[in-house]
């Protein structure tokens, strides 16, 4: 009984929350949102000096202009800027602009007769928060004392409603400052640049509406020219009230706000940290299908291409990306299959067979492990030179499958070590020798070690640039991580073909790797651990 | 006697063709690069005689050796400290129960599988001031009024280096730990939290002791890649401007085949191999201490 009292007694509490959010919200869209200056008249006055005659008789002029403004009832104010320069002769000449600025301030409110876009976004904040303290009364109403685990279908679903409502108006607040940023910067300089060619008239109509009460008429792009804003907080301060609501919303739904904050927080971070993760992944879409022009578009004028070339594709095929593709698949091939051979054998020796010298191999394993063949560039070209295998893709293969090895057998002696031998004996008592028992019946058990340990093999070589670009220097021998910077040389990049190759060689390896993800990381540290 | 004879030379059959390809491919190179080191080497590349000291005498006066050896530190300090903090908080958060996790972690794996020249060129497109996507999102998207110069000086795209150094060295990190993470023994959370222990205390008495042994790995291993790292930087901004961003690894790589300065190159690869050894001295120690415990 006390208990339904409690809890009716924080759902009375968590709707008053909703009404006293929703009416200081009122209050706070009656404040000055933004602050604009425009500059209805400009004078410039050449070889003027402050203070001397000139520059008296050109301020009094504009001082004269300001004064008619103010009477019609604008709120006007003069500024003046100097310029100072030295002219050819070698005398000091001096430039003085006035400008007549006009500065006013629109609240929240206004924003909604504007016809904005923004007016828009702010309609569906403000209808949010009202639906969701409706929702509330509706779910709470009816169900005051219930508690939060036993309640009804239906307020258990206004609740839940409630609460997401709020959230929505939360997440809009952000988005009225971006859509107004976007309108009244980037949209008006489109239009005054002339990059987009429709809606002008129609836009511009509306702002002149908005911002100036419909008097600029003809001046509008003058005036939208020297239009300078800044918002001054005041509709972020809807945030507070968008997120008392939330967390009453949450109260009435769950009972418990930091369990529900915390999942939400979880699922925030998640989403934000994919959203940062595949964004270098979505350029690399959206810019291997543009244009060349709109690749290099320095107005930014499109977000996704305006057509989608598939046509680059074909450009880079005619320019061998096939035949690299085909390297790198014989280079990462070879090198995996070397490695494996080379390596199957040694992890089997280090995970049964017990002899002199083995934990110095190990150690050895271990270390060479730290070395990339990037330090030893010079000598490992040295070595192949002598070698005759310079420009080879054999070459390539060996080096990588060498410089793998480590890992390989690495990898493949944790796994050989988690299978009980027991199997293997029963093998060799029916009559196996070792070689037989290896392949027939460990191998096979050891089937997901071995395509892990394949599987990184392959990428770590496919990958592979540096070694690459210095061995390689005929064209129709680059693996695909070379072949992609012949499309950025130093006088132009042509990043439509650089991203269209970099696509093709870099699905079919993120889509293996995913394929290992489980296994990889428990053979990574397992054998590293367990030494 | 025979047969004991064979069973003793078996192991080291199987062990034979391994031996070889290493020697062959990561012991050689090894050597050549320690005897280039001590002799006069022509512009060609041709051996002269011993010099002794010489060779790194002309390494250590290069004007670009201080900024270079700096930045080398700088490089994978940066890189492999914020990736690991970074990697250790992702792998946590994705080890909680939680819808679409398996999507998260196929996401997660993207920038470990691509390849770094693909991803420093991404990048590299990104963050152009004049035409690049970061600022046509951000305009577009309404976030920012114009145009900003992300590149404005190279200690910037030094730091831009080092994000993207990061970007792509977390993946690896996360799932080590979380591989660590993974093998603990739910049951230790369930006796603590009977005892009544804080979420801090599980964390720092539990969870953190029971990572460091994958979280030793990642981060050893971090330093050996990250110090090798060349393509990053190659891509982004080749060491300019005046070898301002060079780290020793494109460093050498720029001495030896483009300035021909092949002496002072070697010296430089084998202060590199140096420094890699002691890493790889430190974490043996490690490893053979482990082992002693267990």
């Amino acid at each position: 009984m006390n208990d339904t009292n409690a809890i009716a007694k924080k759902n009375r509490t968590a709707l008053l929350l909703f009404l006293i959010s929703l009416a200081l919200t009122a209050v706070v869209l009656s404040l000055p949102a933004y602050r604009f200056t425009s500059s209805v008249y400009t004078k410039k006055s050449a070889n003027t000096f402050v203070g001397d005659e000139k520059y008296t008789e050109v301020r009094a002029e504009v001082d004269a202009v300001a004064e008619e403004y103010r009477a019609s009832g604008m709120d006007v104010s003069v500024s003046e800027s100097v310029t100072e320069r030295t002219n050819s002769k070698g005398e000091a000449t001096s430039m003085v602009a006035f400008s007549v600025d006009q500065e006013f301030t629109k609240t929240g409110w206004s924003f909604l007769g504007s016809g904005l876009g923004s007016a828009w976004v702010l309609l569906a904040m403000l209808l949010c928060m009202v639906m969701s303290t409706a929702c509330a009364a509706a779910g709470v109403i009816g169900s005051m004392g219930d508690d939060w685990h036993h309640l009804d279908g239906r307020s258990a679903a206004f609740r839940t409603a409630s609460g997401v409502l709020a959230l929505a108006a939360l997440l809009l607040v952000p988005v009225f400052f971006m859509m107004n940023t976007y309108l009244m910067s980037r949209r008006v300089g489109l239009y005054l640049d002339e990059l987009i060619p429709e809606g002008k008239d129609a836009f511009f109509a509306k702002l002149d509406g908005f911002l100036f009460g419909g008097q600029a008429g003809e001046n509008i792009d003058d005036m939208l020219d020297g239009l300078r804003f800044r918002n001054t907080g005041a509709v972020w301060m809807v945030l507070p009230f968008a997120a008392a609501m939330m967390l009453a919303g949450i109260q009435i739904r769950n009972g418990s706000i930091t369990h529900t904050l915390v999942r939400g927080l979880l699922y925030a971070f998640v989403i934000v940290l994919c959203l940062f993760i595949l964004y270098p992944y979505y350029v690399m879409l959206v810019t291997a299908f543009r244009s060349i022009a709109e690749t290099n578009d320095s107005d930014f004028l499109h977000l996704l291409p305006t057509q989608w070339r598939f046509g680059n594709l074909k450009d880079i095929v005619d320019r061998g990306v096939l035949r690299y593709l085909l390297n790198s698949l014989l280079i990462a091939g070879g090198a995996t299959v070397i490695a494996l051979l080379c390596g199957i054998p040694a992890a089997y020796a280090m995970a049964r067979m017990r002899f002199k010298g083995k934990s110095v191999f190990l150690g050895f394993v271990i270390v060479s492990q730290m070395f990339s063949p990037v330090v030893l560039l010079i000598g490992i070209a040295q070595l192949i030179a002598a070698l005759h295998l310079n420009d080879s893709i054999v070459g390539l293969m060996l080096i990588n499958a060498a410089f793998n090895q480590a890992f390989a057998i690495w990898l493949l002696r944790g796994t050989f070590v988690s299978i009980s031998p027991e199997m293997e004996q029963a093998a060799k008592i029916d009559g196996c020798n070792t070689v037989g028992s290896l392949v027939r019946v460990l191998l096979p058990m050891a089937a997901p070690g071995i395509v892990t340990t394949l599987i990184f093999v392959f990428i770590n070589a496919w990958n592979e640039f540096t070694i690459s670009s210095v061995l390689i220097s005929t064209a129709s021998n680059r693996p695909i991580t070379v072949g992609i910077t012949q499309f950025s040389n130093l006088n132009m990049i042509e990043w439509q073909n650089l991203f269209a190759a970099s696509l093709l060689a870099t699905i079919p390896v993120v889509i293996l790797f995913m394929c290992i993800e489980k296994h990889l990381t428990s053979g990574l540290t397992s054998g590293g651990v367990k030494g | 006697m025979n047969k004991t004879l064979q069973n003793k030379i078996k192991p080291y059959i199987w062990l034979l063709p391994s031996i070889i390809l290493m020697a062959l491919f990561v012991i050689f190179p090894i050597m050549i690069v320690f005897r280039l080191a001590f002799s006069e080497v022509s512009k060609s590349g041709l051996m002269g005689g011993f010099v002794g000291l010489q060779n790194f005498k002309d390494a250590i006066g290069l004007p670009a050796f201080k900024t270079v050896m700096l930045n080398t530190l700088y490089w994978v300090i940066s890189v492999v400290g914020l990736s690991t903090v970074l990697g250790f908080i992702i792998a946590m958060v994705l080890n909680q129960k939680f819808h679409g996790r398996k999507i998260a972690r196929a996401i997660l794996v993207f920038p470990w599988a691509t390849s770094l020249v693909v991803q420093a060129s991404v990048w590299n497109y990104i963050i152009k001031y004049e035409y690049g996507n970061l600022n046509n999102i951000l305009l577009n998207l309404g976030i920012i009024k114009e145009a900003i110069n992300w590149r404005s000086s190279y200690q910037i795209e030094f730091l831009w280096e080092c994000g993207v150094g990061i970007f792509v060295t977390i993946p690896f990190v996360a799932f080590c730990v979380l591989s660590g993470l993974q093998s603990i023994d739910g049951t230790l959370y369930e006796a603590a939290d009977i005892d009544g222990a804080s979420y801090w205390d599980k964390l720092w008495r539990i969870t953190v002791p029971l990572v460091k042994p994958s979280l030793t790995v990642s981060t050893v291993l971090n330093i050996i890649y990250v110090f090798n790292s060349f393509p990053i930087i190659y891509t982004m901004t080749r060491g300019a401007p005046a070898n301002k961003t060079d780290t020793l690894v494109t460093y050498l790589y720029m001495l030896n085949f483009y300035d021909r300065q092949k002496g002072p190159a070697t010296a430089l690869s084998v202060i590199g191999f140096l420094v890699l050894c002691i890493c790889a001295g430190v974490y043996m120690v490690g490893v053979m201490r482990k082992e002693e415990e267990l």
